[in-house]
């Protein structure tokens, strides 16, 4: 039998949105709870130089993200990154929250479960994963010190990492099958380093191998060419999806499979926010995540506050 | 001894760290960027360099963090955190 706990707000997703949101929580006395099943920090969690967040020059990933935990902490919230979420049941009150070993009852549920990023899709993908073709370059990066790599996609986060990967790997090659989406800064520094090849309009048709990755077929758009590229390893960066999965029975989800909600976060359900990423919006920054966290913390106080006055 | 084959500033194996201590389960810290040796266990036990690998007997192993393959590995049933 599965311990039933009662908090006030439970928030899902230890990201930008849900630690902002559990920091303002926390300070405003709730009993506050956090749950991630991934790494804290989400998507920036593993970025190397973040040069846009207001009031520091240059800060990483994880820097920036164990501040933020510490203040959440510190204000009495607490982060479970162990436990997994089975099913959520928004619709009634209290909201549950069913984990693999608890039942939790709260009267606010923040949604702040981000993104993740979208696996290749290519059959072979699975046979290959973390054996050539990896999702995570701070982690894996290492493993190809002196050898050939490929970078697939073209926006921030693939031009980031080829940045990045460029310390370990003897040669990248950059293989995206548009044009570059990546902002300047960026794409002039990977322009600028010898070991890069930039492999604009193609796609990686195949990946072969016997126990790991050995190359990738490689289709160049411009020229209707097929060639093969002998690679050691691929880090994959082909944009996100959002993590949804869990609430698509209880809210109304975009046609990305966002959860849409306004500007106060606040989503068809009262007392039921969405923060972050993941909720349906033109701008998805990290700066706009903290704002994010802290409208629907603030606005959760208030539901809690009218909920108390009716009772 | 369990034995984490990991380096500092990799998240997944912070994740693995943070567990078995949360488990209560004691584990030795080979570290594949610091120590040379290490690395070589570690491209022996799962023949790459990918962490975190997270071993007992050097032969069964489970690479990155999965919680009920650790659980299993080490024996460890679907209990409360410590």
């Amino acid at each position: 039998m599965k311990e039933r706990i009662k908090k006030d707000a439970v928030i899902i997703g230890a990201g930008m949105a849900g630690l902002t949101a559990a920091l303002y929580c926390g300070r405003m006395n709730l009993d506050t709870l956090v749950l991630e099943n991934g790494i804290i920090g989400g998507q920036i969690a593993n970025a190397t130089d973040i040069e846009n967040y207001p009031g520091f020059e240059s800060v990483s990933g994880s820097e920036l993200i164990g501040t933020l935990q510490r203040q959440a902490e510190n204000f009495g919230a607490v982060i479970d990154e162990f436990d997994e979420i089975e099913k959520v049941t928004l619709k009634t009150s209290p909201k549950i929250i069913e984990t693999i070993e608890k039942i939790y009852e709260a009267d606010v549920v923040i949604i702040a479960s981000g993104m993740n990023r979208r696996k290749l899709p290519l059959p072979e993908e699975k046979k290959f994963a973390g054996r050539g073709v990896h999702y995570c370059e701070l982690c894996d990066g290492h493993a190809y010190n002196g050898k050939i790599i490929a970078v697939m996609g073209g926006g921030n986060a693939a031009v980031d990492a080829a940045n990045f990967l460029t310390k370990y790997a003897e040669k990248i090659y950059l293989i995206h099958r548009s044009e570059f989406r990546a902002d300047e800064v960026s794409q002039k520094r990977l322009r600028a380093n010898d070991k890069v090849e930039i492999m604009l309009q193609t796609e990686i048709k195949a990946l072969r191998g016997s126990k790991r990755l050995e190359e990738v077929e490689i289709f160049d758009k411009k020229t209707g060419e097929t060639k093969t590229l002998k690679v050691d390893g691929i880090f994959v960066n082909i944009g996100v999806e959002p993590n949804t999965q869990l609430f698509k029975d209880e809210l109304t989800l975009s046609a990305s499979g966002r959860i849409i909600a306004g500007e106060d976060c606040r989503t068809e359900i009262e007392g039921v926010f969405a923060a972050g990423d993941v909720r349906e919006k033109e701008i998805r920054q990290l700066t706009t995540a903290a704002s994010d966290g802290t409208t629907a913390a603030l606005l959760a106080e208030k539901y809690l506050a009218k909920l108390k006055e009716a009772n | 001894m369990v034995k984490v084959y990991s380096f500092e500033s990799c998240p997944w194996c912070v994740k693995v760290k943070n567990y078995l201590k949360a488990r209560g389960v004691e584990y030795e810290v080979r570290d594949i960027e610091l120590d040379e040796e290490a690395a070589k266990e570690c491209q022996k036990i799962s023949g790459d360099l990918t962490v975190p690998v997270t071993t007992i007997d050097g032969v069964n192993y489970v690479l990155g963090f999965d919680k009920r393959k650790i659980d299993a590995l080490l024996g460890i049933g679907n209990s409360q955190l410590a």
